[in-house]
């Protein structure tokens, strides 16, 4: 297992690299001159233009020029220096601000997904081909078949214009502002983990070790409740780890709907004024979480499934 | 129905410990109705080993489920008939007093192991569960239990076993670890289906062994489901034989090797390899087993039979006949003279 986990890490450091490397070129590739850009619509002088080639090694060209610069670059994230944005605000600033509503956000949308698609799910299992089966399935298909974005305005529209149950922006960071936001982020998550519940229940409900534990004379909801789930949930928690990653990608098309300051509000804006460093900055992070929460997910596979063993 | 009647059918029904009877089970498919039980009846007394004998899909395994109360209902449906334990009917049981007899009285040993067993738990959690919670037994001693119970069926090193799971041991241990997890609760009665099927052969008997001695130091009863006919008789005191969902023949068992009452337990019987018939043809039994969703008119076995005489055999369902000694019975038309050897 440890010789597995330092392998992992060192696949991570690839993956990290690899990832920001392309990240980083195709941010600056599109830039004309970036120097002009940092400066907007103001003239630059001569003199101005030397200190800032200076400062940002723009004097090496081609592909050892840009190697040098991305090397710098890194190297400054590494040591927790993600640099400034064009408009000159430390982005690490602008990350502490985004954060908590990100945060925030993600939590309340898995915890919609545990609450009521695992919940959901177990009792679909349970009942197949009841109305209740039926119905969620139903539904589920539908939340499927529909993109994230129509979700979100479609809720949108209905909650805060219409019924105005909800504020239709959620900027002041409230748990209940954030409802809907999370709602609409989960969503998919929890349609699939409910299908992915109700699947895996039904199956080990039809396994031999079921009517063990049934033979033995235990209650019913002790079969269900810890025989049955402890086997079910394997997939499911191993699906919750990799949606954690998803959810951070899902939060860049939510947060622009709903006006969350995060951090996919803060890429969707980085992307439009084409501001480089914090849309590298940015994804670099998510890179960061997304292995990370991969590796916790493969390790978390092997405590949950004894018969997977890592050399 | 007089008072005393009642007392009388009491008593009757106190003389076994077990009585299964006139037991009608349906499986309700897709493709229609199965009748996989279409009267069986055995009964079982105190500290004995019935062994049920008969080809895979003849109905031993649901017979045992229905025994238990762990039968797939729906599809399956028990139509008529009684399992009465000491003398109460376990079928007119609400669920909470059934659930009472499984395991503390009756307990269930099945095939295959690695399916079985919970795959995601320690067989020491497994083995010691039912003390935990149902007797309220602290985790601590029930786990020293847990290895009692090991050690009982010879599990070696059981206390550093305690920990593993069900896949790190071999066939055998595992089906000891089933073993010792039906014991937990010192049931009076153990069903074993087909215990030893899974297994390889050298490992065969060594777990047929145990349970022989395990049934006599323990003074359990024993239900021993098989297809294999050479397994049993070192275990067994008596041989209920199975077709198509009925008892074609019971009898003790070292009268069922000597001779047999049914022309199905003579096919069986004539079709064990035998070291003094070496060289000879191994003869077998004609045809397939019947389909339970159209079981055949007359006596079930008659397409299948060497002895049959038409139209009597497809026609009329043959009853049960009683046989020279005791409690032996055939269900054959022509019983007595196929136990004679002058059927033709
Ligand atoms: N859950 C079930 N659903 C449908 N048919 C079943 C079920 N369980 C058993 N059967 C049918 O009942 C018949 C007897 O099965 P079983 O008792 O398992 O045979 P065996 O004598 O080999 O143990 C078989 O034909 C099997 O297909
Ligand atoms: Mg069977």
């Amino acid at each position: 297992m440890f010789r597995y986990i330092v392998r992992r890490l060192l696949q991570m450091a690839l993956a990290f690299f690899g990832t920001t490397l392309l990240v980083y070129a195709m941010m600056f590739a599109a830039q004309g001159d970036p120097i002009q850009a940092l400066a907007g619509e103001k003239p630059v002088s001569a003199s101005q233009r030397a200190v800032l080639t200076e400062r940002y090694h723009l004097d090496k060209t081609g592909i050892d020029g840009f190697l040098y610069r991305y090397w710098d670059y890194v190297s400054n994230l590494m040591r927790g220096d993600f640099g400034t944005t064009l408009a000159g605000r430390s982005i690490s600033d602008v990350l502490q601000a985004a954060w908590p509503f990100t945060i925030k956000l993600a939590l309340m949308a898995i915890s919609f997904v545990i609450v009521f698609g695992i919940t959901a799910g177990v009792i679909a299992g349970i009942r197949r081909g009841s109305l209740f089966d039926t119905t969620t399935l139903l539904l589920t298909l539908v939340v499927i078949g529909i993109p994230v974005f129509v979700l979100g305005y479609i809720g949108q529209y209905l909650l805060t214009n219409k019924w105005r149950l909800f504020k239709p922006t959620a900027n002041d960071g409230s748990l209940y502002s954030l409802l809907l936001p999370a709602l609409v982020l989960g969503m998919l998550a929890l349609a699939t983990a409910l299908r992915l519940t109700r699947t895996s229940v039904a199956e080990n409900l039809r396994s031999d070790y079921v009517r063990t534990a049934k033979s033995k004379g235990l209650p019913q909801r002790r079969v269900i409740g810890v025989h049955v789930l402890r086997n079910s949930l394997i997939p499911v928690v191993t699906y919750l780890g990799i949606t954690i990653g998803d959810l951070m990608s899902g939060a860049i098309v939510t947060e622009r709907i709903f006006n969350v300051p995060g951090i996919g509000f803060n890429v969707a804006k980085g992307i439009q004024t084409e501001d480089g460093p914090l849309v590298v900055g940015i994804i670099s992070l998510l890179v960061i979480v997304y292995l990370t929460s991969n590796l916790i997910v493969d390790v978390l596979y092997a405590v949950l499934d004894p018969r997977i063993r890592y050399e | 129905m007089t008072d005393i009647q009642i007392q009388l059918d009491r008593v009757a029904d106190d003389a076994h410990l077990l009585d299964v009877r006139d037991l009608f089970i349906e499986f309700h498919t897709r493709d229609g109705i199965a009748k996989v039980i279409n009267g069986v009846s055995y009964h079982l007394d105190a500290g004995e080993a019935l062994a049920v004998l008969g080809e895979s899909g003849s109905g031993k395994s649901v017979t045992a489920q229905a025994i238990m109360g762990i039968l797939d209902i729906p599809p399956g449906k028990i139509v008529s008939g009684q399992i009465c334990y000491n003398g109460r009917d376990l079928l007119s049981l609400p669920e909470k007093e059934r659930r009472q007899v499984r395991g503390k009285e009756i307990a269930m040993v099945f095939q295959d192991a690695l399916s079985a067993l919970n795959p995601v738990f320690p067989v020491g959690w497994q083995i010691s569960e039912t003390l935990r919670h149902r007797e309220g037994v602290a985790r601590a001693d029930a786990l020293r239990r847990a290895v009692e119970l090991m050690e009982l069926v010879r599990i070696p090193a059981a206390k550093q076993r305690l920990r593993d799971y069900p896949h790190e041991f071999s066939g055998g241990m595992r089906q000891r670890v089933m073993i010792a997890m039906s014991l937990a609760l010192s049931p009076k009665i153990l069903i074993a289906d087909e215990p030893t099927t899974a297994l390889d052969v050298t490992v065969q008997a060594q777990v047929m062994d145990l349970l022989a001695e395990l049934r006599r130091e323990l003074h359990m009863a024993m239900i021993l489901i098989t297809h294999d006919l050479g397994v049993v008789a070192d275990v067994a005191d008596r041989i209920a034989v199975m077709y198509a969902g009925r008892i074609v023949e019971h009898a003790d068992v070292h009268d069922l090797y000597a001779v047999q009452g049914h022309p199905y337990t003579k096919g069986l019987i004539d079709s064990i390899p035998r070291l003094d018939h070496k060289g000879q043809e191994l003869a077998t039994i004609q045809g397939l087993p019947p389909s339970l969703m159209d079981i055949p008119r007359g006596c079930p076995f008659h397409p299948r039979c060497p002895y049959r005489k038409d139209p009597i055999c497809s026609t009329q369902v043959p009853t049960d006949q009683r046989l020279a000694s005791g409690t032996r019975t055939s269900r054959c038309h022509f019983a007595k003279e196929v136990l004679d050897g002058t059927a033709a």
